[in-house]
């Protein structure tokens, strides 16, 4: 180690953000572009962000992992035309309101603000209502990324388009993101956040459905069997002026310590949506600051801490419309048979294109947040689940679900073969691999 | 008034220079990579709206250091602060060097410096501004390793003493901040036997003392109680110390 003096390796214990996976690494953590370009061209590497992806998306594969916290730099501002030049270790939060402090906005943001634009651009992350807006390539005007035997590349929609194409939802495999220029949008001074109560998830898809042109749009409901799908879609629309709009709160931290015991175990989690039932699920309006509603889950530190040492699963299905109410009366069935504990369940609508290897399509996604993931009882639950979706057609988010195999994936995206062979074309030695990737033998 | 970092790219001088941007100083950023100091001059003239120059050069190669930074300084306003965060340790330096390495490690730790303080002296004095400079705990007591940095570092300690003893604190404010383990690249991974200081909060400090006179201190300052420590260790058991 002594000689690499400088160069900012050592050996460090990982996890991932649902503590499903954890790895010895080499992690090299360059302050300076010279250090990011020392290391030899044929290393297996990956790129980690904040390291706040569910699975192991950013370390793992027997790679040494680069570390870009350091280059988190906003470097160029085009007030004109809305245009933001950030390096890729840039908190995606600390983004959103330097764009705020100028009246732009971000339209996609992930719910966790300490992700960074690389990885919101590796996993091509959606934000609070995508059917609106799209995935985070809607909003990606250029990338500069280095490639070990390449150096730096400009990649645009006009040059170097196939390998600017493969960076979204790449899983970092195009090569290492150095910056980005981001597109920005006017923001509004607030929202107004509606609250609709729904009975079921069917209902919740018939509401979401109806407020598809919403800038923020998602439910929240219960995973109980005894009261399964109850909940509440969250519609925002844009006010002028809100009325005491809620501040928002630190952002959440990109690791989170685990409580010592389990929360969310059965009366854990009744008591939970009971809360959440009296808080959210009457009628009514919330008066919310743009930032505040970007970001949810900075509200949610003891949520994520609540599911203790053995962490969490998060498998997030999208269903076509066609399939969905099948789908939803199968998953309620299976529910009250296997009686799975589920913390929560997240309802969103798409309407965008299945491509690649991108969390999209025309459908209603449904995101289950599971406790005690390795438990028996749990795991059968997770495979039936997985065999209902792809019953249904669903597609499932790579990025979420730690417990993919490199089969399932396969069944469910028709071309996911042929996506990982363009991939794997800007990387001809394998050598960008990660947890995941090794998992999803991409 | 314009604040000079000299090594400004990573570690404690890219702490300062965002301190100094903070506290709404004009800035001239120094250091070896152009790329680095783009990306913390847009950084920082984006964030806290500030004027920012940079100087890209490499210290162990440039003959008149000092020269550039003043032709630099030119077009910004006239500056009352000069903070050289600057430094090279090597790990193979432990006698084995040869003499372009040593010329090296001596051009950035000392010889840079002195040349770039010479060449500012007279426009700080006649603002009254801060001259900072950074030594280094290794420099507490000759050892086997580190050898040629821990002499360039004792060897700059004793030109900000010259500095001190020669000009009155209303004049100029000599501050020398001699640093324990801090948190950097070239600590990374590293297994001390102390804690490391955050650069940030060092920043904060050194950045809050500009201007309040002369001193000479330890950073954090409970290093003083264990550089007095070593300094007292008798010879034969000093003699044995391996790290």
């Amino acid at each position: 180690m002594s000689a690499l003096r400088g160069f900012a390796l050592a050996e460090v214990e990982l996890q991932s953000f649902d503590r499903s996976f954890a790895a010895r690494c080499f992690v090299q953590k360059p302050d300076r572009y010279r250090l990011i370009e020392a290391l030899p061209a044929d290393v297996p590497r990956i790129t980690r962000g904040s390291g706040v992806s569910y699975g192991g998306a950013s370390f793992g594969g027997e790679s040494l992992v680069q570390d870009m916290s350091a280059f988190d730099r906003l470097l160029d501002f085009d007030a004109e035309q809305g245009l933001l030049t950030v390096e890729a270790g840039a908190r995606i939060g600390d983004v959103a309101r330097f764009a705020l402090s100028r009246g732009w906005m971000l339209p996609v943001v992930p719910g966790h603000p300490r992700a960074s634009v690389g990885g919101c651009i590796a996993a091509d992350v959606h934000g609070k209502n995508p059917a609106r807006d799209g995935r985070f390539r809607a909003q990606v005007e250029s990338i500069e990324l280095f490639d070990g035997e390449r150096g730096w590349i400009a990649a645009n929609a006009y040059e170097n388009a196939e390998r600017f194409a493969a960076c979204f939802a790449g899983f970092g495999i195009p090569g290492l993101i150095g910056s980005a220029t981001l597109r920005l949008l006017p923001a509004p001074d607030g929202y107004t956040v509606r609250r609709i109560p729904v009975a079921s998830l069917v209902e919740a898809g018939e509401v979401l459905l109806a407020h598809a042109n919403a800038p923020v749009l998602y439910g929240w409901h219960d995973g109980r069997a005894s009261s399964f799908g109850r909940g509440v879609v969250r519609f925002g629309l844009e006010a002028q002026r809100p009325k005491d709009a809620r501040r928002a709160i630190a952002d959440l931290p990109a690791g989170i310590k685990p409580w010592p015991i389990l929360a969310w175990n059965r009366p854990g989690i009744a008591v939970m949506n009971r809360w959440i039932r009296s808080r959210w699920g009457t009628p009514g309006s919330d008066s919310m600051s743009v930032e505040a509603a970007m970001f949810p889950l900075n509200g949610a530190h003891a949520y994520f801490a609540g599911f203790g040492k053995e962490g969490m699963l998060e498998a997030q299905w999208l269903v076509p419309h066609a399939r969905y109410v099948d789908f939803v009366r199968a998953l309620g069935d299976l529910v009250q048979r296997l009686k799975p504990r589920i913390s929560l369940i997240a309802s969103k609508l798409f309407d965008g294109i299945a491509e690649g290897l991108a969390f999209d399509g025309k459908g209603i996604a449904l995101a289950i947040q599971l406790a005690q993931p390795k438990h028996t009882a749990q795991v059968a639950f997770v495979d039936a689940l997985t065999e209902l979706a792809l019953a249904h057609g669903g597609r499932p988010n790579l990025i979420k679900q730690s417990t993919l195999d490199a089969d399932t994936p396969r069944r469910a995206i028709a071309d996911f073969d042929v996506a990982r062979e363009r991939l794997r074309s800007f990387d001809p030695h394998a050598l960008q691999r990660s947890e995941l990737t090794r998992r999803l033998a991409l | 008034m314009t604040a000079v970092v000299i090594g400004a790219s990573s570690g404690l001088g890219r702490a300062l220079a965002v301190e100094l941007a903070r506290a709404k100083h004009p800035l001239l950023l120094v250091s070896s990579d152009p790329r680095d100091l783009a990306a913390l001059a847009g950084d920082l003239a984006l964030r806290f709206d500030i004027e920012v120059a940079t100087l890209a050069i490499d210290l162990a190669a440039e003959a008149n250091p000092g020269a550039r930074v003043l032709a630099a300084l030119a077009p910004l306003p006239a500056s009352t602060a000069l903070l050289l965060p600057i430094g090279q340790s090597r790990a193979d330096d432990d006698f084995s060097l040869g003499v372009n390495a040593i010329g090296q490690m001596l051009a950035i730790n000392l010889h840079a410096p002195l040349a770039i303080i010479h060449a500012m002296l007279p426009g700080l004095l006649e603002s009254g501004g801060s001259i900072v400079g950074f030594g280094s705990i290794a420099a507490a007591r000759g050892r086997g390793r580190n050898v040629v940095y821990s002499a360039a570092k004792r060897g700059l300690e004793t030109f900000f003493e010259s500095l001190r003893q020669r000009h009155e604190p209303k004049k100029l404010c000599v501050q020398f901040h001699r640093l324990g383990f801090m948190r950097s690249n070239l600590t990374y991974g590293m297994r001390l036997p102390l804690p490391l200081a955050e650069p940030g909060r060092v920043a904060q400090g050194v950045v809050r003392r500009l201007g309040t006179g002369s001193f000479d201190r330890y950073e954090p300052f409970w290093w003083g109680a264990i550089a007095l420590v070593i300094r007292c260790l008798p010879w034969p058991l000093f003699r044995r110390l391996k790290d």
